[in-house]
């Protein structure tokens, strides 16, 4: 389990690497491409867009298994320990179950543009690049599930999930 | 609809992170109206269809980069040589680098904790009371928020869909308003206090440019990029982050090239978490004119006030609250897009109405109880909660007064406009 989470994070930060970098140059390429040599590439605009959703959705992965999604904490803060985790153990339920609903959902809009055979940047299948919304709320449905879980156990033994002060948990 | 209304608001205040809480308000109006849910990944996807939204990531990843390098000590050094010869002049050094800093860094207290380590003591050695240090490090950490390139002011123009560059040149007047009346008032209370003062030296001046020289470029190619023409707001902030790149771990080597990874891992959790909640409020919004919430909203307001000014304070009031409540990314995506055409019948600009917004939800971080910022230096220079509220207390009350000087004062963020 702890090498499975360890492989996890070290996926999320390769994604992430790749992505930012890829990023970075392509843009500044684009840039050189269109002032020095009098036109772009014509795939790379679009492409640049459709790695900010990659980006968005890589980034949110990791959010969540950081536990820094923005959100208005300071209510269940001043609940004692059990009252924490029996907040914490809802409010993580109800994420996981939306972002199941989300995957679920964005595997249907997957099987459609599949079926319609749309396509992306000059005629790849689009689904190539979908998929990264099935798979990226599936993954935060699945790090909500572990929270949940972790919250009963830490209601149980009446552990404290939060810290103290909010300062470290600023996004 | 009322019930499931007060589920998610509960929901959201025991602490359900917002996209859930926007993603279920968003499912439960589809299902209500017969849509099928999966138009929701279909919004959700036309994240991909916004040329701008690359500034976020880039922008982000560049002023985290710079947070993490010695940059913000040679900033301060760099001030402290320019304006540490005057009275109150460190107090004005600390105001100024916090707001060249958050405009790069875009509010997220990064700038308290990367600023404020430097600033809170060498306040503290020059003589300045106790109590003004904390107050004014706290404070100014949001400070910079109206300045290009920040990443709030770049949102504002996604989500209202107005001109990025224009929404830079409104904010700088504003911006230097707020600047300006906190120095002030830190002159006021430091006259009394004996503090060390450093003479001016053109040699001090310079060795203090040659240390900068490598990040001083950085603002005149963002900004002169942008307004010559030869950039597109995306692009001059991937200029920045390959600049920003080469120069602290390629030139400068402040930063080892193996924690690198971690520091991209760090601004993408914040990019992810915007642009999540933006993805899934593009279907929210969406759903919510089509409901018409927008002409209620606007028929409820109507019945309130009846003139741009009473509208103004009447905005002034909600955003205020709005602020202690939400935090600014949240508010600009959730309430912008209801707001606008509500603010267009009184004939308020949409780029003053994004300055007010901003400058309003700039307060939301010092505001009791919940201000983010207030938290942030609490645990940062470990003082209770309620020290920082009575510290910091003053600052509010001028940045307030400044919030309606550009409120009431539209002249101040268009001036620089031709509309």
């Amino acid at each position: 389990m702890a090498r499975l989470s360890r492989w996890g994070k070290a996926a999320e930060d390769a994604v992430l690497v790749i992505l930012l970098g890829a990023m970075i140059l392509l843009a500044v390429a684009q840039i050189v491409m269109r002032n020095g040599f009098g036109g772009g590439f014509i795939w790379a605009d679009e492409t640049l867009r459709l790695m900010v959703l990659w980006l968005a959705l890589a980034g949110s992965v990791a959010a969540a298994r950081a536990d820094k999604h923005l959100a208005i904490n300071v209510l269940a803060r001043a609940l004692p320990p059990r009252g924490q985790s029996a907040a914490r153990f809802i409010t993580n339920a109800f994420t996981s179950g939306i972002c199941g609903l989300l995957a679920w959902h964005a595997w249907r809009f997957l099987q459609q543009s599949f079926e319609f055979e749309d396509t992306l940047v000059g005629g790849l299948p689009a689904w190539w690049f979908q998929v990264v919304l099935p798979v990226g709320f599936a993954l935060m449905c699945w790090r909500y599930f572990v929270f949940a879980l972790e919250d009963i156990v830490a209601g149980v033994r009446g552990t404290r999930r939060w810290p103290a002060t909010p300062g470290d948990q600023a996004p | 609809m009322i019930l499931s209304g007060i589920i998610l608001l509960l929901l959201a205040l025991l602490g359900t992170p917002l996209f859930a809480i926007i993603a279920g308000s968003a499912f439960w109006s589809y299902y209500q109206e017969d849509i099928d849910l999966a138009a929701l990944a279909i919004e959700f996807f036309s994240l991909a269809e916004m040329p701008v939204l690359l500034a976020i990531p880039l922008f982000t990843f560049a002023g985290y980069l710079l947070s993490e390098s010695e940059a913000p000590s040679r900033l301060v050094r760099l001030t402290q040589a320019l304006l540490g010869w005057m009275p109150g002049g460190l107090a004005i050094v600390s105001l100024a680098a916090c707001a060249f800093f958050t405009a790069f860094t875009g509010a997220s207290g990064v700038t308290i904790i990367a600023l404020g380590a430097i600033l809170y003591p060498a306040l503290k050695q020059a003589g300045y009371p106790e109590k003004f240090n904390l107050g004014l490090v706290t404070s100014a950490g949001s400070l910079g928020l109206l300045f290009a390139p920040s990443l709030p002011l770049i949102l504002y123009g996604i989500v209202a869909r107005e001109p990025i560059d224009d929404l830079f040149l409104a904010g700088i007047l504003p911006g230097m308003v707020m600047l300006a009346m906190l120095a002030g008032w830190s002159l006021w209370v430091s006259r009394g206090s004996k503090q060390e003062l450093i003479p001016f030296s053109g040699k001090r001046v310079a060795a203090a440019l040659k240390e900068s020289a490598w990040e001083l470029p950085l603002p005149i190619v963002v900004l002169g990029g942008i307004y010559s023409g030869y950039f597109a707001v995306s692009e001059a902030a991937a200029v920045t982050a390959l600049y920003a790149l080469i120069v602290e771990v390629g030139i400068l080597r402040e930063i080892k090239f193996s924690a690198l990874p971690g520091i991209m891992r760090e601004s993408m959790l914040l990019v992810g978490g915007i642009l999540i909640i933006l993805g899934v409020s593009l279907a929210s919004t969406n759903i919510m004119i089509d409901a018409g919430v927008p002409q209620r909203l606007l028929e409820w307001v109507s019945g309130l006030v009846d003139s741009k000014i009473s509208f103004l304070l009447l905005l002034l009031v909600f955003l205020l609250i709005l602020g202690a409540i939400l935090d600014i990314f949240s508010a600009l995506v959730l309430v912008v897009p209801l707001i606008l055409p509500v603010a267009a019948q009184y004939g308020v600009d949409p780029i003053h109405l994004g300055i007010v917004f901003l400058a309003a939800m700039q307060l939301g971080y010092l505001t009791p109880p919940v201000g983010l910022n207030l938290f942030i230096a609490s645990y940062r220079f470990e003082r209770s909660i309620t020290e920082v509220y009575s510290a910091t207390f003053p600052f509010l009350i001028i940045l307030l007064a400044s919030v309606v000087v550009i409120t009431f004062w539209p002249q101040l963020s268009l001036v620089f406009l031709s509309r």
